[in-house]
């Protein structure tokens, strides 16, 4: 059996090593790519307050109507 | 003259210092994480010898001991965390302590099923009794009992404070466990195992274990700080550094 | 506060929630009529052997007590919250972990005495032996406290939230793993003629911590879900 052969088998224990390896990964990853999504879903909600904010201000401020005050 | 470590530290408790801060430190964890794990993983699977006993099975050890240590180490920051978070009720130690369950509860799980899938081999048995592995999934239990309550108020800091009374609960209750469930075993007189009996390593088998175990603490900490960020931003939403920081990254 | 003002202010406690409990006396039998269901459905899912459930008996009694107290845990402090009560009891002159203490004492009292009293004849429809009961409700008696004041310190935790029925569960089952670990121990090492006293005293020292700490954590979590 040449050398990257015996790799893959693990000596007939394939079925437990690698599906333990790729638990081990696919965790991980997706512990890593949850914050950068929720980041992003963070940043962007912000930036339509934002917008909205200014907005408001904007409208207000051609209207010439006192504010109320913003929450 | 030695004031500047308070100084320092307490600077680094206000947020937009921390965001900063740990934005520099989090691709270096990162890369040396990788960087290790990748030693470790060269180390384990391809240069150390099969164990003459469990054969090519016991590679299942690189990743199942340290996530297993890794677990317990979390569990311990996240309750030191907690106690400062509830003591001197500083935001930062709350962030730090409620964003560390998740991860810990990543590794606790995995070191579940990689234990389990090491043990159908070994003991011919997916799950067995014994007081390690009960402990585990009790720890499993509390980091998901410390995240449910974190999400179960409205107020983040508030449920933020009570997820970290339950977590010092917790801090006392697995050795009380632990010691539990070894009684209840010797009382049973289950199957004892003892897989770690054979304990004198070869170094072969040893270096890429204790880099392995290095590389974890690195990911720990580069994920502890991706969330930490994160949660700030989320936290602080309506503060002038957070706007800047949303419309700086609008134009990309 | 003197010493008479304090006792006078237990007392006061302890019959305040009793008579409420009493006003509402089906909420009383809801966790037995519970219990008493549990227990029948096993002897139909397992069939009806005498060997069979003699052995399991012991364990099946305590995991459905466990249970039907679980299912009346939540209910605790919840009536107090909405009637503002509870937030009186925090401002009161006299030590809050004490006033819970009572609290714990009287919910105890109507949820847990009930079922103990049941549990001999849950027991005997699961072909225990006689010799074995006593233990049983030693053990029960023990471990049932326990349980409330573990459970009372995580209802105070989740006071300020929604709805936390599961999640009661959820942080409930680690803190009870070593009571249940006992108690059992204890019923089956009677059963299988062991001494079984040791399981018996480790669980009455748990609960004599638990009776001087449980309060004072109960007292300190209810003032972090409460502070808003």
């Amino acid at each position: 059996m040449s050398a990257p052969q015996t790799f893959f088998t693990m000596g007939g224990y394939a079925a437990y090593v690698w599906p333990a390896y790729a638990v081990f990964f696919i965790v991980l990853i997706a512990d890593t790519v949850a914050p950068r999504l929720r980041r992003r879903r963070v940043l962007r909600e912000l930036r339509a307050r934002l917008v909205r904010q200014q907005a408001r201000q904007d409208r207000a401020g051609s209207n010439s109507i006192p504010t109320p005050p913003s929450p | 003259m030695s004031n500047w470590i308070p100084l320092w530290l307490h600077k680094l408790g206000s947020p937009p210092t921390f965001y900063r801060f740990a934005g520099a430190l989090q691709p270096w964890a990162m890369t040396l994480a990788l960087l290790l794990g990748a030693i470790a993983l060269y180390g384990g699977l391809v240069l150390a010898p099969a164990d003459y006993q469990q054969g090519d099975a016991y590679r299942i050890i690189f990743i199942h001991v340290p996530s297993a240590e890794m677990s317990m180490f979390i569990y311990a920051a996240m309750g030191v965390a907690a106690f400062i978070a509830l003591v001197w009720r500083i935001k930062l130690a709350e962030v730090v302590a409620m964003e560390s369950a998740p991860i810990g509860a990543a590794f606790t799980f995995i070191t579940l099923v990689t234990g389990s899938l090491w043990g159908k081999p070994m003991w011919g048995t997916w799950w067995t009794w014994d007081a390690r592995l009960t402990s585990e999934l009790v720890l499993l239990f509390l980091y998901l009992g410390v995240i449910g309550l974190y999400h179960a108020f409205e107020d983040r800091r508030q449920g933020a404070r009570a997820a970290a009374f339950l977590a010092i609960i917790g801090i006392i209750n697995v050795p009380i466990v632990h010691f539990s469930v070894n009684w209840w075993n010797t009382l049973h007189q289950g199957s004892t195992i003892n897989v770690f009996g054979q304990s004198k390593m070869s170094w072969d088998m040893l270096w890429p274990l204790l880099t392995m175990m290095l590389a974890t603490k690195f990911y720990y900490a580069a994920s502890l700080f991706r969330r930490a960020r994160t949660d700030l931003l989320a936290m602080e939403g309506g503060k002038d550094w957070v706007r800047k920081i949303a419309a700086d990254e609008a134009k990309p | 506060m003197n010493r008479p003002g304090l006792l006078t202010a237990c007392t006061a406690m302890l019959r305040r929630d009793l008579t409420l409990a009493w006003r509402r006396r089906g909420d009383i039998a809801m966790p037995v009529l519970y219990a008493l269901i549990v227990t029948m459905l096993f002897p139909f899912a397992l069939g009806p052997e005498d060997t069979l459930l003699q052995r399991i008996a012991g364990g099946v009694v305590l995991v459905t007590v466990l249970l039907a107290m679980l299912l009346a845990l939540d209910a605790m402090f919840s009536s107090d919250i909405e009637d503002g009560s509870l937030e009186q009891l925090v401002m009161a002159p006299q030590p809050l972990a004490l006033m819970l203490g009572m609290k714990i004492l009287a919910h105890w009292i109507t949820t847990a005495l009930p079922l103990i009293v049941i549990a001999p004849l849950l027991a005997s429809m699961l072909h225990l032996p006689g010799a074995v009961i006593p233990v049983l409700l030693l053990a029960l008696s023990l471990a049932t406290p326990l349980l409330s004041l573990f459970g009372a310190v995580l209802v105070a935790l989740t006071a300020g939230t929604r709805r936390s029925g599961m999640l009661l569960a959820l942080m409930l089952l680690p803190l009870c793993v070593p009571a249940v670990i006992f108690a059992a121990g204890a019923v089956a090492a009677a059963q299988q003629g062991l001494p079984w006293l040791a399981p018996i005293i480790w669980l009455a020292a748990a609960l004599v911590l638990a009776v001087v700490l449980a309060p004072l954590a109960c007292a300190a979590a209810l003032r972090i879900a409460l502070d808003a």
